[in-house]
């Protein structure tokens, strides 16, 4: 994979004590309560909670979507507004998100152009992504025409189009199979471990949070927060084997009973 | 291919039984005149049909055009900014609920040479290209949203790489439907214009002729232009939307900006007021703007005074309010009666489809056609009374609301019916549970859309035929030069319209409450 992306620097994420609240019909919702979070240069957070517990609104705030009430985020020492102008985010969402009217190459320009950056000097490098994510022979094909897993890759490849040092997935496979899913797991790790880029992902797989991130933040509802961080030892690139071992279902279990434990949910 | 062929035999057979019934005579003492009559006609009035087509198509262009990208200009600018939505809202229900026929003879005396009828043709395109495309500019996607400001992108990035484009079906739909309204407003504002040349004169002049092979002739003229406008607009439509056909106004409730939170009371009242003074302001602003002589040009002021304290403010109250009693309970009635056969026929065509099959052509075909076209047509078979009155005003409401309410219940949550299949429901049951409550709101929208052109419908019956109301007082002030009347109508014609709107749309906020909660969401 010659000519691969590569990230130019990366950033790391520092979250400070953010408070986020809501009001439904007049009650105060408390999205998330005093969180706080270091991610280092590089490295690969997953964060796993129920629904209700913040942990999109997290991604929300640290991709400048929503702000928070009190803290603050810094991504690499600045504020998010000014690293989304520098297109130094990449963001994918549970659903791809991609305009239906563009082809696949179209799609994956869109941050050039909300950037004002210059296409043509981009092209070889939109086609290395096609190719990257596997899509190579679909350039000109549109969204309607794709299934749900080739419309994630694009999204997936829309994400790495600018370089970004921080790359910021919200459940980015949770509408895919179980199958396609597993897969799609396996292609995250290998661009990842090329971009190398600082990467959070919101999920409520345990075993895709487990074969994926470097730690795990498990959080809590009502009010939302951090329960507890746990580290995940196992060495890269890891292999589909090690959703079968020994040691992968010994965390898996831990992190379930963080999960089902202290809630009580 | 079989298709085409019980197409052409059915045609056949339905011209066959016309030509029989125009040959003897048998509808109407001779109303009906036989195809071949008015193919007749056509040939011996050849030589004069090409200007008088040219003198209603050049104004109808022009005002489409202007009107459209008056239209476009402004949804642009009430999506970058709410707020002046919200200051224009008053002046769009107003230009919406404005009945055309009612301004006519105020824009033949204030405006020059073809300008009345471009400009009614561009105040009859505005609301529905308006309307359309800010639903459609509004109506976006919100993930793309997230990524596009995700990197940084502001309103404009937002506007430039996704509203715009995105908004086309709306905008070609607003387009396809702004069509034929062109050509109508340009017809109406010929009524009274005293031109020679144009469809409308050319209608007026054969009224009182005998000849109804012409006067068909004439009205099937506009309704082919119309069509062909609208089928123009469709075709382009069609390149950048898959569900072509809709002919009326989006249902959704598009005039109303989504509510912001926060309860600032103060400021809400504050812009509902400017929201109802701004129309009286570009009244007045157009006038000074174009120095119209006030003797002709009355400012809002000037209508007050001439209803309450000037010297013929008793018996012109009098007059107007007679008026009034005589056309709006027909209106009132009209509507009624056409929501409530368009409503049967829709739930009809829900339990036997080939109801709708059958009707939904026919709808779209007479949706086109200008209404002026109709009812000389309708006069000659029902004669000059109430019952004329009564079958413009339900057969110009009835189609559109047939539209609306069809798609309504034909929009029924498929998931819904699904569950009740499971539990072996009826047809009937469904349409109880489902398909009914869930059209409710396009019940309602059918009313809102509709309801102006009820009174449209009663007040040009009334200046064509019957002789009462607010239509024909309008003619008679118009004949009279009387221009404190002519404005006095005309601004209680449209206050009475956008009331009655106004009425409807609160009735509807009620019933949404109930049957969509969904919808604020």
């Amino acid at each position: 994979m010659d000519g691969a992306p590569k990230s130019i620097r990366t950033d790391g994420l520092s979250l400070m004590g953010l408070n986020r609240t809501f009001k439904v019909e007049g009650r105060d919702i408390v999205a998330l309560n005093n969180v706080s979070l270091e991610c280092e240069p590089g490295s690969f957070t997953a964060l796993i909670g129920p629904s209700g517990c913040g942990k999109s609104t997290l991604l929300r705030i640290i991709a400048g979507l929503e702000h928070p009430d009190r803290g603050t985020v810094l991504i690499g020492g600045s504020r998010p507004l000014e690293k989304c102008r520098q297109g130094a985010l990449g963001v994918a969402f549970q659903d791809a998100a991609l305009l239906p009217w563009r082809t696949v190459r179209h799609n994956i320009a869109l941050p050039l152009q909300v950037l004002g950056r210059s296409l043509s000097e981009q092209t070889s490098r939109i086609e290395q992504l096609i190719e990257l994510v596997g899509l190579k022979g679909f350039e000109d094909a549109r969204p309607a025409q794709l299934s749900g897993g080739m419309r994630q890759r694009v999204a997936i490849a829309r994400t790495l189009v600018t370089e970004p040092s921080v790359l910021l997935l919200d459940e980015p496979f949770g509408a895919l199979d179980q199958i396609l899913r597993r897969s799609m797991n396996l292609e995250l790790q290998r661009i990842w471990l090329e971009s190398r880029a600082t990467t959070v992902l919101v999920t409520h797989g345990i075993d895709e949070a487990l074969f994926l991130a470097d730690r795990i933040v498990v959080m809590q509802r009502n009010p939302g927060r951090i329960a507890c961080i746990i580290e995940v030892p196992f060495a890269r690139p890891r292999r589909p084997e090690l959703f079968a071992a020994r040691e992968f279902h010994g965390l898996e279990d831990e992190v379930a009973n963080q999960l089902f434990g202290a809630g009580g949910a | 291919m079989k298709a085409h062929w019980t197409l052409v035999l059915r045609v056949g057979l339905v011209l066959l039984a016309w030509e029989i019934c125009g040959d003897f005579r048998l509808i109407a003492h001779g109303a009906l005149p036989s195809p071949s009559d008015i193919v007749l006609q056509w040939w011996q009035d050849r030589e004069v049909y090409p200007p008088h087509i040219a003198a209603t198509l050049w104004p109808a262009s022009i005002g489409f055009l202007l009107g459209n990208a008056i239209a476009i200009a402004a949804a642009i600018a009430f999506i970058l900014a709410p707020t002046l939505e919200r200051l224009m809202r008053g002046f769009n229900v107003a230009v919406f609920a404005i009945p055309p026929i009612a301004i006519s003879p105020l824009l033949v005396i204030t405006l020059p040479g073809i300008w009345p009828q471009i400009t009614l043709a561009a105040i009859s395109v505005y609301f529905p290209t308006m309307v359309m495309t800010l639903l459609g500019l509004r109506d976006v996607d919100p993930r793309p949203i997230a990524v596009i400001r995700s990197y940084g992108g502001g309103d404009f990035a937002v506007l430039r790489w996704l509203r715009l484009r995105s908004c086309l079906p709306g905008m070609m739909g607003g387009l396809r439907v702004a069509a034929p309204a062109a050509i109508l407003g340009a017809i109406l504002a010929e009524f009274g214009s005293g031109s020679r040349w144009g469809l409308g004169s050319f209608l007026l002049g054969s009224l009182g002729r005998g000849k109804p092979a012409r006067i068909w002739g004439i009205g099937l003229a506009a309704t082919a232009m119309a069509a062909l406008a609208y089928a123009l607009c469709a075709l382009l439509a069609k390149r950048y939307t898959a569900s072509a056909g809709s002919v009326t106004i989006a249902a959704g409730v598009a005039v109303e900006a989504p509510r912001h939170s926060g309860g600032r009371r103060l400021q809400e009242l504050a812009l509902s007021c400017a929201a109802l003074v701004i129309p009286f302001i570009i009244w007045w602003a157009v006038l000074a703007g174009f120095r119209v002589s006030p003797v002709i040009a009355r400012g809002p002021l000037a209508v007050l005074s001439y209803l309450t304290s000037g010297p013929e403010a008793a018996d012109a109250r009098g007059a107007i309010l007679q008026a009034l009693g005589q056309s709006l309970p027909w209106a009132g009635i009209g509507l009624v009666i056409a929501l409530a056969v368009a409503l049967l026929l829709a739930i009809l065509g829900v339990l036997w489809r080939g109801v709708t099959t059958a009707l939904m052509p026919v709808s779209l075909v007479l949706q086109t056609m200008p209404l002026v076209a109709l009812t000389p047509i309708v006069v000659l078979l029902f004669g000059r009374g109430i019952a004329t009155t009564l079958v413009v005003t339900v057969v110009v409401t009835f189609f559109p609301a047939f539209i609306t309410i069809a798609q309504g219940l034909s929009q029924a949550p498929k998931p819904a019916l699904d569950l009740l299949d499971v539990y072996g429901a009826t047809r009937i049951q469904k349409l109880r549970f489902v398909s009914f409550p869930s059209c409710v709101p396009h019940v309602c929208a059918a009313a809102r859309l509709v309801a102006p052109a009820a009174l449209l419908g009663v007040m040009i019956a009334e200046w064509l035929a019957t002789g009462y109301g607010l239509g024909n007082l309008l003619n008679e002030a118009r004949g009279e030069l009387d221009y404190g009347m002519i404005w006095a109508v005309a601004f209680v014609a449209i206050a009475v319209s956008v009331c009655f709107y106004q009425l409807v749309r609160l009735i509807e906020t009620r019933l949404l409450k109930a049957f969509a909660p969904m919808a604020g969401a």
